[in-house]
């Protein structure tokens, strides 16, 4: 596919350069902060519940999601609104191939922005636990999630220069707020894709964090579904505003 | 086929009855022309439609009506086109973090051409010096040569270039027009340019484009020709300008005359008649004429005349 790498090369660096990265770096010790305070002083046995109360919601409803949510409205939205967007689509390249390569590099850097963050939060618990069993549903998990919102979030990021905005009122109005009213409407909820994953593999942690999947069945499978499904839908979406949108 | 100026032989770019507009504004208002092989300047005041036109050409805005054809496709629906056109936008917008050469390079690779081009696209504009450097550092002259190498590397058969020599130097600009045209010997080379001696200097024909709509075509003589309800000014050296005015005010096609020291502006409607009556008149007045120039052959006369008219 001509372009399609040159584009996710060229997009990770601006997706990655300058201050973005430290913020958001900074962001990922969060988690790995709070769990190994938490953890202090806790019994071997209660290890996995204090890291799935503490460091599970702070990866999967605030690093994670702000993480993916900046980069993937960046990922076209920042081209469109710094002018450069005109260099990408005079060429002749597919459109799809494009927004392809643009949620590529955003999901590229979201999931090891979001990974590093879990994988610092799971090897703070596991050392003080010897229990490394979180690690890898950890990194799945939020791979899942964060490639998830990415995908929303292209395309959003293109229709709109208030996307990150959108994104954190839908945060903490939706995610973590009014979607745990009710069972059902876990079904609209972008962070409980990756959770699912997570519980999925790791079923230990299912019974604390039962209230949060609402009407969802854990499992990996059905996660990584619905994140292709997503994904192929905003390269679909975004390639077809592409295609009819004025570029100015 | 048409014999209009506005419209070419043998046209790689055809724009038909396009109009376009955003909300209420009208930015380009049922324009015809075509373009071809050679290099054609595209010229209007700010806010005039031509960076509207171009973007429409190279398919980055739809047409609110009409149609454009680009090398016969409508590149919107066909991307496959692009492998033959390049763009040089307006706007300062580039891949700050970039180097000039990444950035060419980058250009080649999304066209699909071979990078083996990189160095002599970067050579054609001089920023040969330059060329690994970030752009961020970069003045504004050199990031817009840094864009028209990344548009000359893919060796397109179109390019289209919005404003090329904004804040270029002398020297680079010299340069580049001298690029333009020999690219334009056998492609489609489109520059619109606010710089009017410039464009007089390198295109082989004008659209003039003012409130979005064609106000002329052709090349600057041709278009100051067509304009006959607008009187020439000719300046004329004498050493009796008094003595010669008088007679000048009685001739017929003479709208006006005014004396400056030893020159004469004068108004005619027609050039060569005036051409005829001033050695007559000069040898009747015994004044000694030493030079006969028309004042607004010049583009940006042409063109504040067609601002003017509207």
């Amino acid at each position: 596919m001509t372009g399609f790498l040159p584009i996710v090369r060229v997009t990770l660096r601006q997706l990655l350069g300058g201050k973005r990265l430290i913020v958001l770096g900074l962001l990922g010790a969060i988690p790995a902060v709070v769990v190994w305070l938490a953890t202090a002083n806790r019994l071997s046995s209660k290890m996995l519940e204090t890291y799935n109360e503490s460091a599970i919601p702070t990866l999967f409803l605030i690093v994670m999601p702000i993480t993916s949510i900046v980069l993937g409205s960046a990922s076209l939205g920042d081209e469109r609104r710094d002018g450069t967007l005109s260099f990408l689509v005079v060429r002749p390249i597919p459109r799809s191939v494009i927004t392809a390569a643009k949620l590529a590099a955003a999901a590229l850097a979201a999931v090891a922005v979001s990974a590093v963050a879990g994988i610092l939060a799971s090897v703070a618990v596991s050392i003080r636990a010897s229990d490394w069993s979180t690690l890898v549903p950890t990194v799945v998990g939020l791979a899942i999630s964060a490639g998830s919102y990415t995908a929303v979030f292209l395309v959003l990021g293109h229709l709109t220069s208030r996307a990150v905005l959108m994104g954190l009122v839908y945060l903490f109005l939706w995610e973590t707020g009014i979607s745990f009213a009710a069972p059902s409407l876990a079904n609209i909820s972008l962070f409980r894709i990756g959770l699912t994953a997570y519980t999925g593999m790791l079923p230990e942690s299912q019974t604390v964090l039962a209230e949060t999947l609402g009407s969802l069945t854990p499992g990996a499978g059905g996660a990584a579904v619905k994140m292709l499904i997503l994904g192929a839908l905003a390269i679909a979406t975004a390639a077809a505003l592409l295609r009819t949108r004025d570029i100015t | 086929m048409t014999t209009s100026p506005a419209f070419v032989s043998d046209p790689t770019i055809t724009v038909e009855r396009m109009s376009k507009w955003f909300g209420q504004k009208v930015a380009v208002s049922d324009l015809s022309c075509s373009f071809g092989t050679g290099l054609t300047g595209l010229l209007g005041p700010n806010g005039a439609g031509k960076t509207t036109l171009l973007r429409v050409i190279a398919g980055l805005l739809q047409p609110s009506d009409g149609s454009v054809t680009l090398l016969g496709e409508n590149p919107r629906r066909k991307p496959a086109v692009y492998a033959a056109v390049a763009l040089v936008p307006e706007e300062d917008a580039v891949y700050g973090f970039l180097t000039a050469r990444q950035l060419v390079r980058y250009a080649a690779q999304l066209s699909g051409t071979s990078t083996d081009r990189v160095d002599q696209a970067i050579d054609d504009v001089d920023l040969g010096d330059a060329a690994d450097r970030p752009i961020s550092g970069f003045s504004k002259g050199m990031r817009q040569r840094a864009k028209v190498a990344a548009a000359l590397v893919s060796d397109p058969t179109v390019l289209i270039l919005d404003e090329p020599l904004n804040g270029t130097d002398p020297i680079q600009r010299a340069n580049l027009i001298k690029t333009f045209r020999r690219l334009a010997e056998e492609r489609t080379v489109i520059v619109s340019s606010h710089v009017l001696a410039e464009v007089e200097r390198m295109a082989d024909r004008v659209l003039a484009i003012v409130d979005g709509k064609l106000a002329a075509a052709g090349n600057i003589s041709a278009i100051r020709q067509a304009m006959s309800d607008i009187p020439y000014r000719v300046r004329v050296e004498t050493d009796d300008a008094r003595g010669l005015a008088g007679p000048l005010m009685t001739v017929d096609h003479v709208s006006s005359v005014a004396v400056d020291g030893g020159t004469l502006h004068i108004e005619t409607n027609d050039l060569s008649a005036l051409g005829r009556s001033i050695p007559e008149l000069a040898r009747s007045t015994d004044a000694r004429v030493t030079a006969f120039e028309p004042e607004d052959e010049s583009l940006e006369s042409v063109f504040r005349y067609l601002v003017r008219r509207r």
